[in-house]
C-alpha cells in the first residue's frame, strides 16, 4: 500500500488578515477513507478546496500519486469534488448530469454504457430521465456521487457528504458509502463537523482547530487515547478531572478522592480523562468503598437511551457523566434521581492528558 | 365591507393601469389611423358621421400608403437592424459586467451597482449631448487622436450610424445589466466549480453551464433594450446623420412636420403589431419550453 499517495506539505493559507491554515502536513495512503473533522472555522473546508484546486495555498505543495498538482487548474486534476449542496446542474436531467464530465472523451454509445453502469452501482437506474429538482435528498446525493465516480478519479473529495440528509437516511448512507469505497478502492477524503460521522466512516481522521491539525490517527486511538484536552472534549462525552501529586498519591480537589494511576506523572499537576462508559455504577448498600478510584455521589439526572442509561452524578460541586449498559431488563438496575450511588473504575481506564 | 371590496378588486389594479395607459391610447391611435385626413384641427375627420343620417367614415388608405412607399418600411428595417446591433453590443458588454458584479463580494457589489445606476441621476439629454461634445471634430477624442499622431485630420466621428449605436449602447447598458444581474445573483457558484472539477475549462463551462442557466436573464435584458430602441428618436436625431433614416424620426416628422396624423398613427400601429406579435408568440413558446425544462 502506498503510504504517500496523497502528500500535503506545509500548506498555509490566509484570507486577508485571517490565517485559515497554518503549516498543514498530512500523508494519506492509497484507498484510504480519510476524515477531516473540525468545527466551523477550523479550516477543514479550505483544506479540501485547496485539494480540489478551487483555492491556491500561500505556501506548500500538494502531491498526488507522485505528481505535484499544487498549481493545476481543477479541470486538469485527476480527482473529483462532491459539493455539500451537491451542485447538480438544474438544466440537465440525471443522465446528462452523470454524463457531464465524460461527454468530450467518449462516443455516445460508450457514454450510455458508462452511465448505465454507474446508475446500476448506485441503484439510480430508474431516475435517469428525471429532472434534478424531482429528486429527494438521498437521490441527489447519489447522482452527485455518480457524477464524480464515473470519471474514475484517483481521489474523491467529499464536503460534508451526509449533512443534507435526515438522520435515518444518514446512517444507512454511511454504511453504503463505506462499502462503496472499499469496493472501488478509491481514496476518499471527506470533511465533516459531525464526530459520529467521522468516526464511523474514517479509516483515519484528523482533528482540526483554528487552522491546525491537532491529532491524526484512527478513530479508536483518538477516542481512547486523545493527546489533548480539546480532542478529548470534542470526541464523545468526556469527564475531565484535574489531579495533582499529594505526598505519594494523586488527588483531586473537585472530587475529594485519591487516584491510583497505571503510571507516574511527568508533571505534578495534570488533567485526566475518564470516559463515561468506563465507570461502573453500583448501589451504595452492597458495595464496599475503595480507597482509590471510586466515589459516592448522588444521581442528579438520568436519561434512558435504550441500550444505555446516562446518569449525571453529583459529587461535591462537580458533575460526572456515567453511561451504564442495560444488561438486564429488570428495572431494579436503574437508579432513581436522588439516590446515593457508588462509582468506580479501573486504573487502566484513566487517560492522562499531558500536553 | 369597504375593506372586502378593496381586497377583492385589488388584483385588478395592474389591469386598470394597463387599460388606462396602454389599451385606451392604443385604441385612440388605431381610431386615428383609420380616419380620413383633412386640413384642420384635428387634422382628420371623425369616423362616425351623423349629418345626413349615420355613416361610418373609415379608410385603410393610410395603411396602403405606408406599405406602398419603401421609405417607411425601409426606415423600420433600419430601426430593427439598429436595435439588434445595439442589443448585441449591450449583451456583449453587459454580460461580463453583470457576472462580475454578481460574483464579487457584497461591498464591492453595492459600489458597482450604484455606479451602474448613477447615470440615471443626470438628464438623458445632457448625457447624449455630452457624447456630441466628445465626438465632434474639435472634440476631446479627436484632439487626443491628433496629439497621439494616429491621425492628422480630425475624424468624422459624429453624425453617422456608428455614433448612434455607441450612444444607444451607452444609454441602454444599465437596462441590460440590471435584469442580468438579478438572474446571475441567484446563480449557485458551486455549479461553475463543479463543471471545472468535472473537467471542463472556463470556455466550455461558460457555454455548458453559465450560458444555458442565464437564458431567462438574457431574454429579459434583451427585450428591455430591444423594444425601446426600435422607437428611439432622440439619440439618432442628436448623434446620427443623414446616412440612415430611422422609424422614430419618420414618425415624428409625419406627426409634427407633415401633420399627417392618420398616416403617422397607421405607422405607429403597424410598428407595434410587427414588434409585439412576434414577442408574444416567442414568450408563449419560451414559457412552455422552460416549463418543460424547468429552468
Amino acid at each position: 500500500m502506498d503510504k504517500n499517495f496523497l502528500v500535503i506539505e506545509n500548506i498555509s493559507k490566509s484570507f486577508g488578515e485571517n490565517k485559515v491554515l497554518e503549516n498543514i502536513n498530512l500523508n494519506i495512503s492509497k484507498s484510504e477513507f480519510f476524515g477531516l473533522l473540525g468545527s466551523s472555522g477550523s479550516g477543514k473546508t479550505t483544506l479540501l478546496r485547496i485539494l480540489g484546486g478551487f483555492e491556491k495555498p500561500d505556501t506548500g505543495r500538494v502531491i498526488l500519486d507522485g505528481v505535484d498538482i499544487t498549481n493545476l487548474e481543477p479541470f486538469n486534476r485527476p480527482l473529483n469534488y462532491m459539493f455539500q449542496s451537491y451542485a447538480l446542474f438544474p438544466h440537465l436531467n440525471v443522465f446528462n448530469n452523470l454524463a457531464f464530465g465524460i461527454k468530450e472523451n467518449f462516443t455516445s454509445k460508450e457514454i450510455e454504457i458508462k452511465v448505465k453502469d454507474i446508475a446500476e452501482l448506485l441503484s439510480i437506474k430508474d431516475l435517469l430521465n428525471r429532472k434534478t429538482k424531482q429528486l429527494s435528498g438521498g437521490e441527489q446525493q447519489r447522482v452527485a456521487l455518480g457524477r464524480c465516480l464515473i470519471k474514475k478519479p484517483k481521489l474523491l473529495l467529499l464536503d460534508e457528504p451526509l449533512a443534507a440528509l435526515d438522520k435515518k437516511l444518514r446512517s444507512k448512507t454511511q454504511l453504503e458509502l463505506t462499502a462503496l469505497q472499499k469496493k472501488l478502492q478509491i481514496t476518499f477524503v471527506f470533511v465533516t463537523h459531525d464526530q459520529e460521522e467521522a468516526m464511523s466512516l474514517s479509516d483515519r481522521m484528523a482533528i482540526m482547530k483554528n487552522g491546525l491539525i491537532l491529532e491524526c490517527s484512527t478513530p479508536e486511538e483518538i477516542y481512547e487515547n486523545p493527546k489533548s484536552l480539546y480532542t478529548a472534549n470534542f470526541i464523545g462525552i468526556a469527564n475531565i478531572i484535574e489531579i495533582y501529586q499529594k505526598d505519594k498519591n494523586y488527588y483531586s480537589d473537585d472530587l475529594d478522592i485519591n487516584f491510583y494511576l497505571s503510571r507516574d506523572l511527568k508533571n505534578t499537576k495534570t488533567n485526566i480523562l475518564l470516559r463515561p462508559e468506563k465507570i461502573k455504577i453500583q448501589s451504595i448498600n452492597n458495595s464496599k468503598i475503595y480507597p482509590f478510584n471510586s466515589f459516592s455521589g448522588e444521581v442528579l439526572e438520568k436519561s434512558y437511551l435504550g441500550s444505555f442509561t446516562r446518569y449525571e452524578i453529583k459529587i461535591n460541586n462537580k458533575i460526572i457523566s456515567v453511561l451504564d449498559q442495560n444488561f438486564n431488563s429488570n428495572s431494579n438496575y436503574n437508579f432513581p434521581i436522588g439516590e446515593k450511588v457508588m462509582c468506580s473504575w479501573e486504573k487502566e481506564s484513566i487517560k492522562i492528558l499531558e500536553d | 365591507m369597504k375593506n372586502k371590496f378593496f381586497e377583492k378588486y385589488f388584483v385588478f389594479t395592474p389591469y386598470f393601469w394597463l387599460v388606462l395607459f396602454f389599451f385606451i391610447p392604443l385604441a385612440i391611435i388605431f381610431k386615428i389611423s383609420i380616419s380620413v385626413s383633412e386640413w384642420g384641427m384635428p387634422p382628420y375627420q371623425d369616423i362616425f358621421l351623423f349629418d345626413n343620417g349615420f355613416k361610418i367614415n373609415t379608410t385603410f388608405e393610410n395603411y396602403i400608403y405606408i406599405f406602398s412607399d419603401f421609405y417607411y418600411i425601409g426606415s423600420f428595417i433600419n430601426s430593427l437592424i439598429l436595435a439588434l446591433t445595439s442589443t448585441f453590443f449591450c449583451l456583449l458588454i453587459g454580460f461580463p459586467l453583470a457576472f462580475y458584479i454578481a460574483t464579487s463580494n457584497i461591498r464591492l457589489r453595492n459600489i458597482l451597482l450604484v455606479l451602474v445606476v448613477i447615470p440615471f441621476w443626470s438628464s438623458f439629454l445632457l448625457r447624449v449631448y455630452a457624447w456630441k461634445i466628445i465626438l465632434q471634430n474639435n472634440g476631446i477624442l479627436n484632439v487626443i487622436l491628433i496629439n497621439l499622431g494616429i491621425t492628422s485630420e480630425p475624424l468624422q466621428l459624429l453624425y453617422n450610424q456608428y455614433a448612434v449605436i455607441m450612444g444607444i449602447v451607452y444609454t441602454y447598458l444599465p437596462l441590460m445589466i440590471l435584469p442580468l444581474y438579478g438572474y446571475l445573483n441567484k446563480f449557485n457558484l458551486n455549479l461553475i466549480e463543479a463543471s471545472k472539477d468535472l473537467g471542463l475549462n472556463r470556455f466550455r463551462t461558460f457555454f455548458k453551464v453559465i450560458f444555458p442557466l442565464s437564458i431567462p436573464g438574457i431574454i429579459a435584458g434583451s427585450l428591455l433594450v430591444f423594444i425601446p430602441v426600435v422607437g428611439e428618436f432622440i439619440i439618432p436625431e442628436m448623434l446620427g446623420g443623414s446616412d440612415r433614416l430611422y422609424y422614430g424620426k419618420i414618425l415624428w416628422e409625419e406627426f409634427f412636420v407633415n401633420r399627417n396624423w392618420p398616416g403617422a398613427s397607421a405607422l405607429a400601429f403597424t410598428g407595434i403589431i410587427i414588434l409585439v406579435l412576434p414577442i408574444i408568440i416567442f414568450q408563449i413558446i419560451y414559457s412552455r419550453w422552460s416549463e418543460k425544462n424547468e429552468i
